[in-house]
């Protein structure tokens, strides 16, 4: 039982705080509830570099990461499709310095021409060497737009090359006042401090910010899809890969934890029917996952694998379409259901360990709608049955609500 | 609405609340055991570290396979689908490590299944099986992660980076090739593992909550297996680095290179090795380094850029490590040379100096901080044969440190003549 103590300031900011005395430090997390979804399609990748320009400074605060370091602190940051999570963590006894940094920036960062233009220099580095120069690398940014037609889920968080290069100051300006309110964030923190102080310090350090008006989110919403997709590309890799996408429903939806324990069934840990009959029995792959996107708006179910040489692709989806399939007709046998509910608890344990951990999930919970959620969603998992997965199976994995990417060696590489 | 500079909250100073040596007790085949209990959660961790590198293989592979086959190729009494089906379903994280001295094989659950971990992990551990037919599966997996990962600068540079430092006739330098995966047979397995799995090999670190008769435990599942008649491989000899100082490795199509600069170095246990971590961490340590703020915060030529001091058995290394587009190639090994060179020849300014040493303690608090974090901290000392009173130096050093110690830290250990640069990308 992880305990909790939250309130809300007058312009709407959400503190939660978790104390914990077993440490000598402290971990806060501030969400801002703005990702990738929130961006113009002919500019997207803003909401991740306004990420980076976070760092720039603000009024008061020229340097934060020199600031944060000379208190002993140490912090990173990452922005997906529907949030934006800047974490940090301290030595408690300076947890104040945290507020001073925070607030000030939400104040408002101070970027000048020169930053903008060096952080789109390092964002575009970071672009090239986590998707464009490695093996697979641009998988996801082509499965995307495949799977999505409508929504800005179309388009990955990192953006893109020419988006990224023409955003100006005024975009960035503009970016800020929309969606950087504290009525449009959530602060978290755990560690070795009193939840009254901390509520004392959040007035002190962010209650005179104004509430402001924050763009709705009102996206368009994707139409069913009732035909297969396919996409082949051929690339210079050793090995061809396969990659494909069910639309499923949102995270916030009770059908979410049915299809979480699915994709555990299927590929978590080296049990998984994944991994034991494609790649120990039928030696077809030579590794394979299977997981939920996680999204807040109807996310994917993707599986991806690498085939082994030699092997057929209609060889590989023949018998992938067989577990799918038996998925659809068999319930899972109750054995097999234990085993992924403890293994979920299990995790969901180890995960919450150290206060850096516990803050990011308290913070998502705080999104979908309540921190404390994170003591009873354990149950939610705990009632799903044979019954519900079978279900699930039937309803999602139909192939005409699938995307599937064909990733061919161009056979260079081979052995 | 305004807040003034001078509201800047004062900095507190740092305290670290050390821990003295863990317990120590020894199983009935002399296998020594320490004991780091504590902790909120009900979990519970077990390592076994075993002397079982690189350094003692006959053939490559040999070490890291023998540890991958624990859960691939099944135990006298439990199949492979078996094993993985009870870790998974007592949500037991079971995960294994080779490096150039040791094999490291960790199990992380919750302490309510505590003998249920400790008979599983006796019986995977130390009675497996190594099937023809799951070993070559196994190795045909790899071999084609390792030519896809062939395919990435970042790991052409790093080998061919660990070749030129330790030589490539060293098992700490040695580069594999496609066929080192298609040699390796089940008797290799077998006799490595009928000799290096042994007590006299063997180390184990419990930590997290642990019950009161663990030690009967330990000694009910470890305590009777039997040491191996017989010695060791015999201890290669120290590792030289190769002739050629600078390397270029073509990587067709790529659209960054993979920059790689360091050399040999001290071990943990010199007692300017904490000295010249402080160094290390001004260059390339931290996100606030001065790498990190040349070549990304102000030239953009770089997602990010650290520098590292790892400390191994035969030898320790320095390595600076970044991958940049591939346009500032040279302008970025012309930086880091620079930065090094700075390094040896102006004090660094007091804000640096202190922003650097508070950072580096509360890093300290951060190794210390519950009973996993302080474990993996006394084995890093433990694997150098010192003990714990390095850290309590270490904060000595770090509070006590002068500019101009650093400055001759930086001259004595930076040679700049005897670095190596590797660098993989596109031809220019």
């Amino acid at each position: 039982m992880i305990d909790l103590k939250k309130c809300c300031l007058n312009n709407g900011l959400r503190v939660i705080v978790n104390e914990d005395n077993s440490t000598p430090l402290a971990a806060v997390s501030l969400v801002y509830m703005v990702g990738s979804r929130n961006e113009d399609p002919e500019l997207t990748g803003l909401a991740h570099l306004f990420e980076h320009l976070m760092f720039r400074g603000s009024e008061n605060v020229p340097d934060f990461d020199d600031q944060l370091q000379l208190a002993g602190g140490e912090n990173n940051a990452f922005t997906n499709s529907d949030i934006t999570n800047y974490h940090l963590t301290i030595p408690a006894v300076n947890i104040e310095t945290a507020f001073w940094l925070e607030s000030d920036r939400m104040k408002g960062p101070n970027i000048t021409e020169e930053s903008l233009t060096n952080q789109k220099m390092v964002v575009l580095e970071e672009y090239r060497q986590a998707y464009l120069n490695q093996p697979y690398g641009d998988a996801t940014l082509l499965l995307r737009p495949l799977a999505y037609k409508v929504h800005p889920y179309r388009w990955p968080t990192i953006g893109k090359e020419e988006h990224i290069k023409k955003v100006t100051l005024s975009d960035v300006k503009d970016f800020f006042r929309s969606y950087y309110a504290p009525n449009n964030c959530i602060m978290t923190i755990a560690g070795n401090v009193k939840s009254d102080d901390i509520f004392k310090l959040a007035d002190k350090w962010f209650g005179k910010i104004k509430m402001r008006r924050v763009n709705p989110v009102s996206l368009p919403e994707e139409p069913e899809q009732n035909k297969e997709r396919n996409l082949t590309v051929k690339r210079n890799v050793p090995a061809n890969a396969l990659y494909k996408a069910w639309h499923v429903c949102g995270r916030k939806e009770p059908s979410f934890f049915t299809l979480d324990l699915l994709t555990d069934i299927l590929a978590a840990g080296e049990s998984g029917r994944l991994h034991k009959i494609l790649i120990r029995e039928k030696k077809l792959f030579s590794s394979i996952n299977s997981y939920l996107t996680g999204d807040l708006d109807p996310g994917l179910l993707i599986i991806q694998g690498r085939l082994m040489n030699g092997v057929s692709y209609e060889k590989a989806e023949t018998e992938l379409n067989n577990i799918i399939e038996e998925l659809k007709n068999t319930p899972v046998p109750d054995e097999e259901m234990e085993k992924v509910k403890n293994r979920f608890e299990a995790e969901h344990i180890m995960e919450r360990v150290n206060i850096l951990g516990r803050v990011l999930a308290l913070s998502q919970y705080e999104v979908l709608g309540d921190a404390s959620l994170i003591n009873s969603e354990i149950d939610q998992y705990r009632n799903v049955t044979p019954e519900m997965v079978k279900n699930a199976a039937a309803k999602y994995l139909k192939p005409e609500n699938c995307s599937t990417l064909f990733y061919k060696s161009t056979g260079a590489k081979q052995l | 609405m305004k807040t003034q500079k001078s509201d800047k909250p004062p900095v507190n100073p740092i305290n670290i609340e050390f821990i003295s040596e863990p317990e120590k007790i020894t199983l009935s085949n002399k296998v020594p055991v320490f004991i780091i209990n504590g902790g909120n959660e009900e979990i519970t961790k077990i390592d076994f570290v075993l002397r079982a590198g690189f350094t003692s293989e006959e053939i490559p592979l040999q070490s890291s396979t023998v540890a991958r086959m624990l859960t691939e190729g099944g135990s006298e009494k439990l199949t492979a689908n078996e094993i993985n089906h009870i870790l998974d379903y007592y949500g037991i994280t079971f995960n294994v490590t080779t490096d150039r001295d040791l094999t490291v094989i960790s199990a992380i659950f919750l302490s309510k299944y505590f003998t249920k971990a400790l008979e599983l992990c006796g019986e995977i551990i130390f009675n497996p099986k190594f099937p023809e037919d799951e070993l070559k599966n196994l190795m045909n997996r790899r071999l084609q992660g390792f030519l896809v990962s062939r395919e990435k600068v970042s790991t052409i540079a790093t080998e061919h980076f660990f070749e030129s430092i330790f030589g490539k006739n060293h098992p700490y330098g040695i580069r594999l090739s496609a066929e080192d995966f298609l040699r390796i047979k089940p008797v290799h397995l077998r006799n490595y593992h009928s000799r290096y799995y042994t007590p006299q090999e063997m180390t184990l670190f419990l930590s997290g909550k642990t019950p009161p008769e663990a030690k009967e435990h330990l000694d009910n599942y470890f305590g009777s297996i039997e040491h191996f008649p017989g010695d060791r491989k015999k201890s290669p000899p120290l590792p030289y680095g190769e002739k050629k100082r600078n390397l270029f490795i073509p990587k067709e199509g790529a659209v960054q290179s993979a920059i790689r600069i360091g050399s040999q170095t001290i071990k943990r246990s010199n007692p300017d090795f904490a000295s010249l971590l402080i160094v290390n961490t001004i260059l390339g340590g931290y996100f606030g380094s001065r790498l990190m703020k040349n070549l990304r915060e102000e030239k953009g030529y770089t997602y990010g850029i650290y520098s590292y001091l790892v400390s191994h058995e035969l030898a320790g290394y320095l390595l600076i490590a970044t991958e940049v587009g591939k346009k500032y190639t040279q302008k970025a090994v012309k930086e880091i040379f620079k930065e090094i060179k700075l390094l040896q020849k102006k004090p660094v300014k007091e804000r640096e100096l202190e922003m650097v040493k508070n950072y580096m303690l509360s890093d300290l608090v951060r190794m210390f901080d519950g009973p996993f974090a302080t474990a993996e901290s006394f084995r890093l000392v433990w694997e150098s044969g010192i003990d714990m009173s390095f850290y309590q130096s270490m904060a000595q050093k770090i509070k006590s440190i002068t500019a101009d110690e650093i400055i001759h830290i930086a001259r004595s250990y930076y040679d700049i003549d005897e670095l190596y640069t590797v660098i993989a990308g596109p031809e220019k």
